[in-house]
């Protein structure tokens, strides 16, 4: 299949179909180098180890289409794993502690919501103040101390069906799930609409009050689901769980094409970009490179992808990049 | 004769393409000193392209440009700034955090990197000169003060005062007048003339003929990438400009002046609309009805209360006082969501507060009605598009598919998407502001003849509001004037119209030119 048709699958254009090629191309060099990257073993591997990013970069891609940013995933992921393991210790029967858990992450996202609606707060200030109340909280429940999970959910994060394993088809299911409700919901459209030119779409008519607040609660949700995951697949909740994860899944959103000035992006996009940072991750785990090497290659990648956009964007037309790195240079009004 | 003054600056056989659209092609014009050039054509014909090029935003791919005789190259704006050129935007670019005075001398910010702006008083004394010199010290309140509380014309005064400090000998006006009412303007040519006799060559870019040719000496018209004309205003008078800029489409323009005859209105039916003793933030004791079939314009000048009057109805900003029906139902709307839902639709006159810009057409025209192609909140995407390319058809987009992006239409075509998505809902009530606001000849009839149909044809009640008066003598069926916040005035269409309207605005704006216009415009305006 080439290049040309696979920009006809439904769904599958522009930063997409490249971020395909480039996965593709990189897993063939990989695995030359070393052949056991190309085995469906770790395939695997990569996508058990993407799939809690992953299943936050699915909300967090509704909010920066919104044109917001939810920096709070990372401590709303741990504070939710936590929460239902603490639940479930408590004595509760272990399903109602795992919806209560996803209910404590919308409701952190609704919180998030709300002061970026009704105080008009910019969602980075918003969301970075839950970032550190939702860590504190974490840790005033647990008391610093870890807590076993119940072992009927325990399959959540290390069973596997049909040998895929369980958070792998969670995370894929929620991709197909999310992807659809962007591109063929109402609420996805006006999610877009917002996010491109929230005057117009206040002028014609979208809630956009309600839209805001439900992005964020979308994606306290799952970064909730995330934690859940998470929580089952290392058997226990602890208070540092998710931390930092934030930068990660801002990150997979950005590789998969969303643009911070809002209004474009795709759940796919997000998913293949989570894909590539694990892919990259594993490929230097296998590689037996420095770890160093590793974490400067992520950081290229991110900012290589945004460039590859900017170019696929027309930002560039007719100006070779010489230009226009002279014209920086030269014209001090630009 | 304005031929023997000197050429200050020239460009010859300059080619510009983006990709492959031919923006300019084999065009040469000079400009001289001391002469007001007017640079005419419709949106699209590389007007625009033309003054990037000469003030070095734009390379041109082929061609040269003489600055006093001498080939140069223009780097970047801040080289065309060096060589004496320099451009007034339609939109003043000010930052606003900033006083009067600092945005005045912005440029000495770019062009002594490590210096700071020497602040305060020296800076106002130096800004106090400068505006004196060109006789405009009383006309900006403020010169310490921050840009913030300044009038759409102030801006303008100050965004002209930032490109005279570096004393040009080139000027060019991008609509300078595009959001100024007819006294400012006059004040604005006032500048210019003064300039003019200065010695400056001043270019100026407008929509308004017949303000264009109250201060040009020389006309060019542009078309299509190409000059189709030039010379004196005496040698190419206004109705041959006209023909110019329309080309072939020269019989859409003439359809303007077309009255036709229009159904009768019950008198008894139950109007669309009726406000009584309305009040709200700039204006009060407003009654007026508007019936179903009937196209009312509002006249009126900028700051009259006009556009606050809708924005009050539609329920984005609050009515204090007064009564608003519906189909004879008493309503009250809290947001424009809320006065869609009632069959009220608004297209505001700002085209970027409504357009989606990174998205097609179909995602602009369907907006507001998803949910129509689907059920519980999913829609079909197949149907969104079908309907988006018929209604986009039925109202005439110039667009291969609804699938483009529609940044890449013109102001018009846009214009045209925002009626159809307005319509998709279905309203009883259509509110135009300023509905043909930077649109071009040509699609402006088109704009006319469709709002027409659909007053006319579907039975729609239309309400629009315009700064000019030969669109509201033209489109409207019946005219209310607003003035200093309250209805003076509601008059049928005819010849009696035209004269009372130039005079209820003509009144406060002092203005021979209004009344003329109206004169001229009665014998076309009396099939009525």
């Amino acid at each position: 299949m080439g290049f040309a048709s696979l920009r006809r699958l439904p769904f599958l254009k522009g930063q997409e179909a490249g971020l395909v090629g480039v996965i593709v191309v990189l897993s063939v060099a990989f695995s030359f180098v070393n052949p056991n990257f190309l085995t469906t073993d770790n395939l695997r591997n990569v996508l058990v180890a993407v799939a809690v990013v992953g299943i936050m970069s699915i909300g967090q891609c509704f909010v920066i289409i919104a044109r917001e940013i939810d920096l709070s995933v990372g401590s709303v992921m741990g504070l939710s794993g936590l929460c239902g393991a603490w639940l479930m210790a408590a004595g509760l029967n272990p399903w109602v502690a795992v919806a209560l858990a996803i209910g404590v992450g919308a409701a952190a996202g609704f919180v998030n919501g709300l002061i970026v609606v009704l105080f008009r707060v910019n969602s980075f200030i918003a969301t970075l103040g839950m970032l550190s109340v939702a860590r504190g909280l974490t840790q005033v429940i647990s008391g610093g101390l870890p807590i076993m999970v119940d072992p009927q959910v325990m399959f959540l994060g290390q069973g596997s069906f049909l040998d895929i394993p369980v958070q792998v088809l969670i995370f894929i299911g929620l991709v197909i799930v999310g992807q659809f409700i962007l591109k063929r919901s109402v609420i996805g459209q006006r999610i877009v609409a917002v996010g491109d030119n929230d005057e117009a779409a206040r002028l014609s008519g979208i809630p956009i009050a309600s839209t805001r607040i439900a992005v964020f609660v979308v994606s306290g949700a799952l970064a909730a689901i995330a934690g859940i995951v998470y929580t089952a697949q290392v058997s226990v909740a602890e208070a540092q769980a998710g931390t930092g994860l934030e930068l990660d899944v801002i990150a997979a959103v950005v590789i998969g094409g969303a643009s911070l000035s809002g209004g474009r992006g795709s759940i796919l996009g997000a998913m293949l970009g989570a894909y590539l940072l694990g892919a990259l991750r594993n490929a230097f785990i296998l590689l037996e490179l420095s770890p160093f090497l590793q974490q400067m290659s992520v950081g290229l990648v991110i900012v290589l992808a945004a460039i590859f956009d900017q170019v696929r964007q027309g930002s560039f037309r007719n100006v070779g990049i010489m230009q226009s790195l002279i014209g920086v240079f030269r014209s001090r009004t630009r | 004769m304005s031929t023997e003054k000197p050429i200050a600056l020239e460009v010859v056989s300059v080619d510009k393409s983006f990709g492959s659209v031919h923006a300019l092609s084999d065009v040469s014009m000079r400009f001289r000193r001391g002469v007001v050039t007017a640079l005419l054509g419709e949106n699209g014909a590389g007007k625009s392209t033309m003054i990037r090029v000469c003030s070095g935003v734009h390379q041109p791919d082929r061609g040269e440009i003489l600055v006093a005789g001498s080939p140069v190259r223009l780097a970047g704006s801040l080289a065309a700034k060096a060589m004496g050129i320099a451009v007034v935007h339609q939109e003043p670019q000010l930052v606003t955090q900033m006083t009067v005075a600092e945005n005045i001398f912005l440029a000495r910010l770019g062009s002594r990197a490590g210096s700071a702006l020497h602040r305060g008083g020296a800076l106002v004394g130096e800004a106090k000169a400068l505006l004196a010199s060109l006789g405009l010290e009383n006309d900006l309140p403020d010169l310490g003060g921050r840009c913030t509380g300044l009038s759409a014309a102030e801006r303008q005064l100050v965004e002209i005062a930032r490109a005279l400090a570096a004393d040009p000998h080139v000027l060019f006006l991008d609509e300078p007048n595009s959001s100024l009412t007819r006294k400012e303007t006059d004040r604005l040519f006032d500048i210019v003339r003064r300039l003019r006799d200065r010695g400056t060559a001043v270019v100026l870019v407008s929509h308004r003929l017949g303000e264009v040719y109250e201060i040009a000496d020389e006309v060019i018209v542009m078309r299509d990438g190409r000059k189709v004309g030039e010379g004196s205003v005496a040698a190419l008078p206004k109705a041959r400009a006209i023909q110019l800029m329309a080309g072939e489409r020269l019989k859409a323009a003439l359809d303007l002046a077309e009255a036709e005859a229009r159904p009768a209105l019950k008198p008894d039916a139950v109007p669309v609309l009726s406000v009584r003793k309305a009040s709200g933030l700039a204006f009060s004791d407003v009654s007026f009805d508007i019936h179903a079939g009937e196209i009312v314009g509002m006249a009126g000048l900028v700051g009259s209360g006009r556009t606050e009057i809708i924005r009050a109805i539609i329920g984005a900003d609050p009515l204090t006082g007064g009564a608003v029906s519906l189909n004879g139902r008493r309503v009250r709307f809290s947001s424009p969501r809320d006065a869609l839902k009632g069959g009220i639709a608004f297209i505001s006159e700002e085209r970027r507060t409504s357009v989606f810009y990174g998205h097609d057409i179909a995602f602009n025209l369907t907006s507001n009605v998803l949910d129509r192609f689907g059920s519980f909140g999913f829609f079909s995407d197949r149907k969104r598009r079908a309907f988006a390319q018929a209604s986009a058809d039925e109202i005439g987009v110039k667009a291969e598919t609804v699938d483009v992006p529609i940044r890449t239409l013109s102001g018009g075509n846009q214009q045209k998407v925002l009626l159809a998505r307005a319509l998709a809902s279905n309203p009883s009530l259509v509110i135009l502001d300023e509905p043909t606001r930077g649109v071009d000849v040509r699609t402006k009839a088109d704009m006319y003849r469709l709002i027409r149909s659909l007053a006319h044809e579907r039975g729609l009640a239309v309400w629009f509001v315009s700064s000019e008066l030969d669109e509201i003598l033209q489109l409207a069926d019946r005219i209310v004037v607003v003035r200093g916040g309250t209805i003076a005035d509601s008059l049928a269409r005819g010849p009696e119209a035209a004269r009372v309207v130039a005079s209820a605005l003509g009144e406060k704006i002092e203005d021979a030119g209004a009344t003329a216009l109206a004169s001229d415009l009665a014998p076309t305006l009396g099939t009525t």
